[in-house]
């Protein structure tokens, strides 16, 4: 990578610099003629005479020649201007594009890092530099070349000016650059310094914020919040102090340099002046030199201040830059390279040897032969190497000393498009993606885009838009929004036909439990899978069919019907009976809706909803209004939180006085109205309900439904034939609510979808529906043990020739042994080296190694 | 069936005797009511019991080893040792007809006690008066004997 910033600039942009650079040329005429043409209306135009001029063979007369002039004068502003609007995006887009060049480049850096390095690095000072601390150069790049190129000119041409009137006092004009050019770039240099401690201090920063956010348990467990509270308020410090000491140096040489410039006419006067009297320089010659210095003063600030920012700029690259070019990254190749190798052949590990310095523990001289087709197991307990052999396996690390073979091929030499493709690996630490559960069964066979993009007219031009500008920065030109996903390693023709194959491995790993669960659970796009809508809305009626016949189940839940109140759902469901259509929205939230607002106001039910959040107000304000503000009770149980109830004091006093504000009436009365909303008359026995209101609000809720209409965007109404698309398919089967004073309700009806389910073959479709479950940030979502179940799963979806299992069910419980026969039975004839830590895993192997302080102590 | 018949079936309990009209609506508010089907069990013997019943409406069978011992009716309040500490549940109940119940768990009316503590006195003179009580039965019945 470009060690300097000038030579980064020069590689990838030298023809728009020199492009930039013609342009700003060609305006300075153009403006010297803006400035000219005023001077020539009103000495020539308006004050002159000898009318009628002679203009391109034209005879003008004053007037007609005045308007010539100003006409130019218009059109010189024009063009000037447009010259500059011209010029400034130019400069935009270079360097926006020059930045994208520069992040992506630095990206891919990272991702060709060998894995050791990753051990030095810490992501809190890797993120930062890529994205905020090269901010600065795309701002810079377009003014680079032109600047210093254009602003020097003008100085040049001043200067000769000036020392075409007396070269004597050219010289005194520039009497003090040599000063400057000595001491500037002096107390310069200082500030660069500086600059990079204040760089290299706020990545310290960043790194302390992430480890703070990594390990806020422990934080918090050991009571070291103030430990890091110094810590980080003495970075600042640090970075206060290095920024206070940047400020006085950068302003010290603007005093310096304003200073210098200023002291300069001193000279003029006194020497111009000597020379005047003495008839040596006229009056008018002195004059003009004066003038024309005090036109050299803003190009030599200009220059001054480029100077400043080139050299802040030039330190930003370099502090990042250093960081990516360790010596021993990966070539480009190996991660862009598409071309594979099939591997054949035994996996054949030759005297490995592996010292990565403090990093890890250390091989010694491993050696062993895995057949291909067969099974091998490495056994040996944490930090006997194991972990390292097993990477070295995969050609994730590469052995310091020794070959790792298979087949013919070094794996040394192949490119990740081989290695990632042809050789199957699960580590000792996992990594699951954000995403969908399919997402990460899938991940294994996302290797390059399978189609190209279908656009049509509109898409055209702007996919090769975004072609060219990926090829003007270098950049990859694979689409995202197509299909990546490989089916010819699992023998379908469709990526939907995949699902059968991943259901088939979650069964594998006996997963599929888990995946019901969540698969219940799983809010489904109904336009995705309109069968399996279909059917789960015939289930919802056969549910429905089998709670009103039994007794039993009748009085455990209460269905959603429109013609009855449903007391164990809250008020707002009971009116509107509906749900958001935006599910982060509350039911509540529909109040911000004119239509909803009108509605509530024609029908008269906005005052009756106000009078049972006032009563419910009065009701928890005299239940609670004791309990201390930390009290559980409060939090469970209340309506109002601790901060809110001196409001709806307030509110209480008011309305009794009868003067409820007028500006904040209208969201008093909201809070009122949705505290009434929230009411579950089952489970708030507040007796602020009574049948009247009840059989009220089943009676508005048809002519809410006529009002509101159902194609709107705010809600979907409950219709016994309608899936309801923010809802989990549970809700939706059940299409009611269990009734909350009746014990267990919901885990018995659980029971009994769950055997309704099964009774209609539903079960595979659910788990289907399970693959879609979004498994949250990292996976945060599932279980440690489900990550790592995933991305076994991942590994056996690739269908690899070679798979590579660390410390995955490599337990010696009958539950591991089981989901390890089932893997080993699912990779049949493949070659597959399993890595545990327990002696007794590996009888079940073909062939063994044992693995002691990096070396082989036993082999089988 | 509003938070007000509740607070009237509590104050019939002597444990909640002594404790004021707020608290006890609180207590209620924050207690489950529940509706339990004839031949639903409110508790089996033998169970750790974590809650007290008070029966709003209907009645209840006591089921001590499979012997049916007594049937207790409306206002009845059950297993209330359970609300103070972890006892094995000596008999089952055994909802007759359809039943409604207030269930007080221990868990809320110990968070009730530790935000209040002048009720804690108030249960504490309550038990201190039945202990009394039960030892002067007990002296009764050894003169007796």
């Amino acid at each position: 990578m470009e060690k300097s910033l000038f030579r980064f600039i020069w590689k990838n942009s030298a023809k728009y610099q020199v492009i930039i650079l013609l342009i700003t040329c060609l305006s300075y005429p153009v403006s010297f003629m803006l400035l000219d043409l005023p001077k020539q209306i009103t000495n020539d135009a308006i004050q002159g005479s000898d009318f009628p001029r002679e203009v391109l063979g034209f005879e003008l007369d004053q007037i007609e020649y005045l308007t010539f002039l100003c006409v130019s004068f218009l059109l010189l502003v024009v063009v000037s201007n447009g010259i500059k609007l011209f010029l400034n995006v130019y400069k935009g887009r270079l360097g926006e594009r020059m930045l994208r060049r520069l992040r992506f480049d630095l990206y891919q850096r990272v991702l060709r890092f060998r894995l050791p390095h990753f051990r030095k690095v810490s992501s809190g000072e890797i993120i930062p530099m890529i994205t905020a601390e090269v901010e600065d150069v795309g701002g810079f790049i377009g003014e680079a070349i032109a600047l210093p190129a254009y602003q020097g000119g003008m100085l040049v041409v001043q200067l000769g000016f000036i020392f075409l009137q007396d070269p004597l006092l050219g010289l005194a004009a520039i009497s003090s650059y040599p000063i400057q050019a000595y001491i500037i770039p002096k107390l310069q240099r200082r500030v660069v310094l500086l600059s990079r401690d204040r760089v290299r201090n706020v990545r310290v920063i960043s790194d302390k914020i992430g480890e703070s956010i990594g390990g806020i348990t422990e934080i918090h467990a050991n009571d070291a919040s103030a430990w890091h509270s110094a810590d980080l308020s003495d970075r600042l410090y640090t970075n206060f102090r290095i920024r206070f000491e940047i400020y006085n140096r950068k302003y010290f040489i603007k005093f310096l340099n304003n200073f210098m410039n200023q002291l300069t006419p001193f000279f003029f006067y006194l020497i111009g002046g000597y020379l005047a009297i003495k008839g040596e320089l006229s009056l008018g010659a002195l004059l003009a030199v004066i003038a024309a210095y005090k036109d050299l003063a803003a190009p030599w600030k200009e220059l001054l201040a480029y100077y400043q920012m080139t050299a802040d700029v030039n330190v930003k690259y370099q502090t990042v830059v250093e960081n990516f070019d360790p010596p021993d990254i990966y070539p480009l190749e190996r991660i862009t390279s598409d071309e594979t190798v099939h591997l054949e052949g035994n996996l054949v590990m030759t005297n490995a040897t592996f010292a990565g310095g403090a990093s890890g523990q250390e091989v010694f001289g491993v050696s062993f032969k895995a057949e291909e087709g067969k099974t091998f197991c490495v056994v040996g307990s944490e930090g006997s190497g194991r972990s390292e052999v097993l990477q070295m396996a995969a050609g994730l690390l590469s052995p310091t000393a020794g070959k790792v073979q298979i087949g013919t091929q070094n794996l040394d030499q192949l490119s990740e498009a081989t290695l990632g493709r042809e050789i199957a690996y699960v580590g000792t630490s996992v990594h699951v993606w954000t995403g969908t559960i399919r997402d990460n069964l899938l991940y294994g066979l996302r290797h390059r885009p399978q189609e190209e993009p279908i656009a049509d007219e509109v898409g055209q031009s702007e996919l090769r838009r975004w072609k060219e500008e990926a090829r003007a920065t270098d950049n990859p030109e694979y689409r995202l929004d197509v299909n990546w996903i490989n089916l010819e390693r699992n023998n379908v023709s469709e990526v939907d036909e995949l699902d059968a194959r991943a259901l088939e491995i979650i069964e594998t790993l006996g997963l599929s439990r888990d995946l019901y669960r969540l698969g219940l659970q799983s809010v489904i796009n109904p336009d995705h899978d309109a069968e399996l809508v279909q059917r789960i809305l015939d289930a919802r009626h056969a549910l429905a069919e089998k709670v009103q016949t039994d007794p039993k189940l009748r009085n455990l839940v209460e269905l959603w019907d429109v013609n009855k109140f449903n007391a164990s759902a809250s008020l707002a469901e009971n009116l509107f009976f509906a749900v958001p259509k935006d599910s982060t929205l509350k039911l509540e939230d529909v109040l911000k809706n004119k239509r909803v607002r009108e509605f509530l106001q024609e029908t008269g039910l906005e005052e009756r909803l106000i009078e049972i959040g006032r009563q419910i107000a009065g009701i928890m304000i005299e239940l609670f209004s004791d309990v201390s503000g930390d009290s559980e009770l409060l939090d469970t149980y209340s309506f109002i939180t601790q901060d809110e109830l001196p409001e709806f004091e307030r509110i209480l006093r008011q309305m009794k006085q009868g003067k409820l504000p007028k500006k904040t009436r209208e969201a008093d009365r909201n809070r009122l109205i949705t505290l009434a909303f929230r009411l579950v008359p089952s489970k708030h026995r507040l007796g602020v309900m009574d049948e009247y209101l009840e059989e009220e609000l089943v009676k508005r809720r048809q002519e809410f439904r006529e009002t509101v209409g159902t194609d709107n965007d705010i809600i979907t109404f409950f219709d016994n034939d309608t899936y309801l698309p923010t809802l989990t398919i549970e809700d939706n089967l059940l299409f009611g609510r269990p009734r909350l004073d009746r014990r267990d309700a919901r885990q018995r009806i659980d029971e009994v979808i769950r055997s309704l389910v099964m009774e209609l073959g539903l079960r595979q479709p659910v788990r289907r529906a399970g693959l879609d479950y979004h498994v949250g940030v990292a996976g945060s979502r599932l279980s440690g043990y489900q990550r790592r179940m995933i991305c076994l799963g991942r590994a056996l979806m690739k269908a690899a020739p070679v798979t590579i299992i660390d410390d995955t069910v490599a337990g010696v419980t009958d539950e591991d042994k089981a989901i390890r026969q089932g893997v080993l039975e699912d990779l049949k004839g493949r070659t597959v080296v399993f890595g545990s830590a327990s002696m007794a895993v590996a009888e079940e192997f073909n062939g063994y190694i044992l693995l002691e302080n990096g070396r082989v102590s036993s082999s089988g | 069936m509003s938070i007000d018949t509740e607070v009237a079936a509590l104050r019939k309990v002597s444990l909640f005797s002594g404790i004021d009209e707020t608290k006890l609506r609180l207590l209620a508010f924050i207690s489950e009511r529940m509706e339990f089907q004839d031949g639903e069990d409110l508790c089996v013997q033998g169970d750790v019991g974590d809650s007290a019943f008070i029966i709003l409406r209907g009645e209840a069978a006591v089921i001590v080893d499979g012997e049916h011992v007594a049937t207790v009716g409306e206002h009845a309040i059950l297993g209330e040792i359970a609300i103070l500490c972890d006892m094995p549940r000596t008999a089952t109940l055994r909802a007759i007809g359809t039943t409604d119940v207030l269930t007080v768990s221990k868990e809320n009316f110990l968070k009730l006690m530790k935000e209040f503590p002048e009720m804690s006195l108030e249960v504490m003179r309550v038990l201190a008066q039945r202990l009394e009580k039960t030892t002067r039965d007990l002296a009764d019945a050894k003169s007796h004997s």
